[in-house]
């Protein structure tokens, strides 16, 4: 006892001697270790570039940035209607289960105070570097603020760093006006342009021309939001109900304006990133009139790390930084651990060229003049559909009978023995028949059956044909009807996929790159400003010839496509906006930036839903008010003349349906912020 | 070192007892009952609707949290215009119920209140409210509906429920008037299995609907209006349907949410 109080006694004493410990700990590295020096900022970069709000391979619509490092992610199947997926995770994209909000102030509070720190350490660095490590901050900043203002609108502008403890009229930033949000955008972005060097100094870095290519993208999203709430029930905009700012949308009185501002913006960033980028369309492969070079040229695209049209990539190294695309998203055939989760569809496939029609547009199938008339067409092969096809849609496919990995893509529905020519499968191929399933058909049932289908991979029908061969009742990738990881719309996707046959893919060894944005994507955002500002009557902001201009980027993108060009010059008028817009569903497609883009032309609720694919389509023919689906294209063996037939219909196996209202153009506020805060409002519509 | 154990074994004890552990709860569980009607003011008769968001949508506030507060979660009237939650904590409420009716709630575009017909109550055992509201429009479904072939035909009469007048009185001061407000846009006929039929318990294969552009329905307020339903229903059971129709109207302003004022469900044999 006496020895516990001795060392008791003996504790307290050493206790009072450190008072003179104010030495800093060696263990923590501190913000002097880290702005004084360059590799120190290559740190400070490092662990900022690792927040940022990327759509890229980590990155699922459903569920939103961070938490779940690109689980089962893939594109197209954001009720876009690029692709459709057999899982939950496939619907429009109404909300993110996480809610990007927290790891963007986080992020936010990096870049301010780096803005805030680094003048102390001006003289460590010469000015141009200096600069560019500056405009780093701006450039995170604006794309931080701009990926939570196409979420939710009007959002907390945080500039500073904000210290802790504080007074809570300190700590609290209230949402300001979706039109200051996107002025702060715009003007973050040009300080980063004027500040950063037009050459990344280092692989990774972003530059003047990413922030300007990023504006031009961000500006034509603010353009849009001010003119086209307008042409949505409701307008979409209200005061905040605890500040009275307008959080939401703009006032009618000024949205008009604000409009062509933020298009002017777009259309000079994107201009400039044309005249003085150094950037061009990828075409080391291309050859005129070569449709195969030009399939693959656009497949190489993708993957060539070198190519002149990447502005801005994110890059992945095995095995350290790796993700799992091709884990999930190759076909049935090549399953590990999952597959076949992009099935591009029909209505897709529609935007494209080479297809026969009917009269209303959609995809011929049959001798008649819609699908339910005539008999079906007859082809050699089973990729013999898309022989015509745009080479452009070909580099997104993996069609029935491609090449993927050295090997052919199986890829049928079943075999039909009965007679021919074969009338169509179906009575009604309406939105209101699109329950009716090929397997419940009276052809497909019972010991005289003359269409044969397999009901999963493991359990294949082997039909015996009339000269007595054998074959399996549905391709190796599928359609199978009771399993739906398989090419549940007659189609796969491609893009992104890594074609080596040497290289087996695993959760977590896939390195391909990203390509966050692309040179064409600004033609494409050139092209879309000098319309809207053509039809607004706005002059052209440098005397270019804004309709040339825009005109010339179609063409050299169709051209490099494989498609036709335009008959005419552009016009500022609604059909030319939307060739624009068509063209550039196509060109993106299967990237993160087409759900952006019907929520910004305001096209996926249902009274503006004629619009969804950037051309007019009639929208009863794919929705039912706020429901809408999407079709397949389903490929059938006629054993009796050797040849196949294909049936375009509602895709019947997971019964995909989407659902979209115009209280989804804005993302509710996280409701525990709004909350636990005195000034955060929720949306004012909610 | 007996008395240390002892010593730390107590003040262990000492610590667990002090955070009222052996209490299951320190609030009354929410078990009081608000239960509502929705009725138009002119023939009190109850507003119709759908159990769903699209439908009318019912929203507590308790005022006793103070002026930071958020709503409770939102629920939704019976397709009858009724609404009953049993699990409701004690409190002083303010309940707001927005359709397809004048909005109870109304301000400028500046966010100046103009009215508020909410009510504030206490909730506590089982309260009763009733919220007599002006309904866009009066739905109904004449006659008995036909059938042939698999495919029904019903006659609809669509009635305005508040006057062109009336309405613009009231949601002309909220601001951006539109004359195309008053426009009746479209009528739906809903079909199904279940005697909940409307929005959401609709049968898509059968359930159909006619768009109005403009004000071209103007014509058609108060005439009989058939509708059919869409593709054949197998014959030899019951369905229920519906009529439905809106104005170019969303409720509550900025939700792009236009709702949907109902007729009677009524059954139909298919023979």
């Amino acid at each position: 006892m006496k020895k516990i109080l001795f060392s008791a006694l003996l504790g307290a004493c050493l206790l009072t001697s450190c008072q003179d410990m104010d030495i800093p700990p060696k263990n923590i590295v501190t913000s002097d270790d880290l702005l004084s020096t360059e590799s120190g900022m290559d740190i400070y970069m490092a662990r900022m570039y690792s927040t940022m709000p990327f759509e890229d391979f980590k990155y699922l619509a459903e569920r939103g940035l961070n938490s779940y490092n690109g689980w089962l992610a893939g594109f197209g199947f954001d009720g876009t209607g690029d692709a459709v997926n057999r899982d939950g995770y496939c619907r429009a994209f109404t909300g993110e289960n996480e809610a990007y909000w927290g790891n963007a102030f986080t992020l936010l509070r990096d870049a301010n105070f780096l803005i805030e720190n680094l003048p102390n350490y001006k003289g460590n660095y010469p000015e141009i570097t200096y600069n560019d490590y500056l405009g780093e901050a701006y450039f995170v900043r604006a794309y931080v603020f701009y990926a939570l203002a196409k979420r939710y609108g009007g959002i907390p502008l945080v500039t500073r760093v904000i210290s802790y403890p504080a007074s809570s009229d300190e700590l609290e930033v209230p949402r300001s006006s979706e039109e200051e949000t996107w002025n702060q955008i715009c003007s973050d972005f040009d300080m980063a342009a004027q500040l950063m060097m037009p050459k990344s100094p280092k692989r990774g870095y972003a530059n003047k021309y990413v922030a300007l290519a990023v504006k031009s993208q961000a500006m034509l999203y603010a353009g849009s939001v001010a003119k086209y709430n307008e042409t949505v029930s409701g307008r979409l905009t209200g005061l905040g109900q605890k500040t009275g700012v307008r959080v939401m949308g703009f006032d009618q009185a000024t949205a008009a304006e604000a409009s062509k501002r933020y298009f002017t913006e777009a259309y000079k960033a994107a201009r400039e990133v044309m005249e003085n980028g150094g950037y061009s369309l990828y075409m080391k492969k291309w050859a005129e009139g070569d449709r195969s070079a030009m399939r693959q040229n656009m497949i190489d695209m993708i993957s060539d790390t070198d190519s002149p049209e990447n502005i801005w990539i994110r890059e992945y190294i095995y095995p350290t930084t790796t993700h799992s695309f091709d884990a999930y998203n190759a076909p049935y055939v090549f399953r590990s651990p999952l597959s076949s989760a992009v099935c591009p569809t029909a209505d897709f496939v529609e935007l494209f060229e080479g297809f026969e029609r009917y009269p209303d547009g959609t995809l011929k199938v049959t001798t008649g003049n819609s699908n339910t008339e005539g008999t079906y067409i007859m082809y050699d092969n089973v990729g013999d559909f898309y022989k015509n096809a745009e080479p452009r849609l070909l580099s997104y496919l993996i069609a029935p009978g491609d090449q993927f990995k050295g090997q052919t893509m199986e890829i049928y529905a079943g075999v039909y023995t009965g007679t021919t020519p074969v009338k169509p499968l179906m009575r009604d191929y309406s939105y209101q028949a699109q329950g009716d399933n090929y397997q419940n058909l009276d052809i497909a049932q019972g010991d005289n059956r003359t269409l044969y289908m397999t009901p999963d991979p493991n359990n294949q029908t082997i039909v015996t044909l009339p000269d007595g061969s054998k074959m399996n009742a549905a391709g190796a990738n599928g359609p199978f009807y009771n399993y739906n990881e398989s090419a549940m719309t007659g189609l796969l996707g491609r893009k992104w996929l890594k074609d080596d046959p040497s290289f087996t893919a695993r959760e977590g060894n896939s390195d391909q790159h990203y390509i966050l944005v692309r040179y064409a994507e600004v033609l494409l955002n050139a092209a879309e400003a000098a319309v809207e500002l053509s039809i607004a009557g706005a002059a052209s902001p440098d005397g270019s010839d804004m309709l040339g201009v825009a005109t010339d980027a179609i063409n050299d993108i169709r051209r490099r496509a494989g498609a036709t060009l335009l008959a005419s010059k552009l016009t500022g008028s609604n059909e030319s906006r939307n060739e624009v817009r068509k063209e550039r569903r196509k060109e993106t497609a299967f990237e993160t930036g087409t759900k952006w883009d019907l929520r910004r032309w305001r096209v996926n609720d249902y009274d503006n839903r004629d619009g969804f694919w950037g051309e007019e389509r009639d929208k009863d023919k794919f929705s039912s008010n706020s429901h809408y689906r999407f079709r397949g294209i389903y490929p059938f063996y006629s054993a009796t003349d050797k040849k196949w037939f294909f049936d375009v219909k509602f895709e019947c196996l997971a019964h995909k349906q989407f659902e979209y209202n115009p209280i989804d153009y804005y993302f509710g506020i996280p409701g525990n912020e709004v909350v636990k805060s005195k000034v955060i409002d929720q949306q004012p519509n909610r | 070192m007996k008395q240390f154990k002892i010593f730390g074994m107590t003040a262990a004890l000492l610590m667990l007892s002090s955070c009222s552990m052996f209490e299951i709860d320190n609030y009354d569980a929410p078990e009081e009952t608000i239960q509502g009607e929705v009725v138009d003011v002119a023939t009190g008769n109850p507003v119709l609707t759908d159990q769903g968001s699209e439908g009318i949508r019912v929203r507590l506030t308790e005022l006793s949290w103070g002026d930071n507060v958020e709503h409770n979660p939102d629920f939704f009237c019976m397709s009858d215009g009724t609404f009953r939650n049993t699990k409701i904590f004690k409190g002083h409420y303010n309940v707001r119920v927005d359709g397809p009716f004048i909005p109870l709630v109304r301000e400028t575009t500046d966010g100046m209140l103009l009215a508020d017909e909410t009510i504030n109550t206490d909730i506590k055992g089982t309260t009763k409210v009733r919220f007599e509201v002006q309904p866009f429009l009066n739905v109904k479904i004449v006659g008995d509906p036909t059938v042939s072939n698999g495919v029904v035909k019903a006659k609809v009469v669509v009635e305005r429920g508040v006057s062109e007048s009336e309405f613009r009185d009231k949601i002309e001061p909220m601001g951006n008037w539109s004359d195309s407000y008053l426009n009746v846009t479209d009528i739906q006929f809903f079909v199904s299995y279940s005697n909940s039929v409307g929005y959401r318990a609709r049968d898509d294969r059968w359930s159909s609907s006619i768009s109005y552009t403009g004000n071209s329905f103007n014509d058609l307020l108060g005439e009989t209006i058939t509708i059919t339903s869409n593709g054949e229903i197998p014959s030899g059971r019951k369905v229920w349907v519906r009529a439905a129709a809106r104005i170019n109207f969303d409720t509550p302003v900025g939700s792009g949410t236009r709702r949907w004022n109902y007729s009677e469900p009524v059954e139909v044999m298919i023979p």
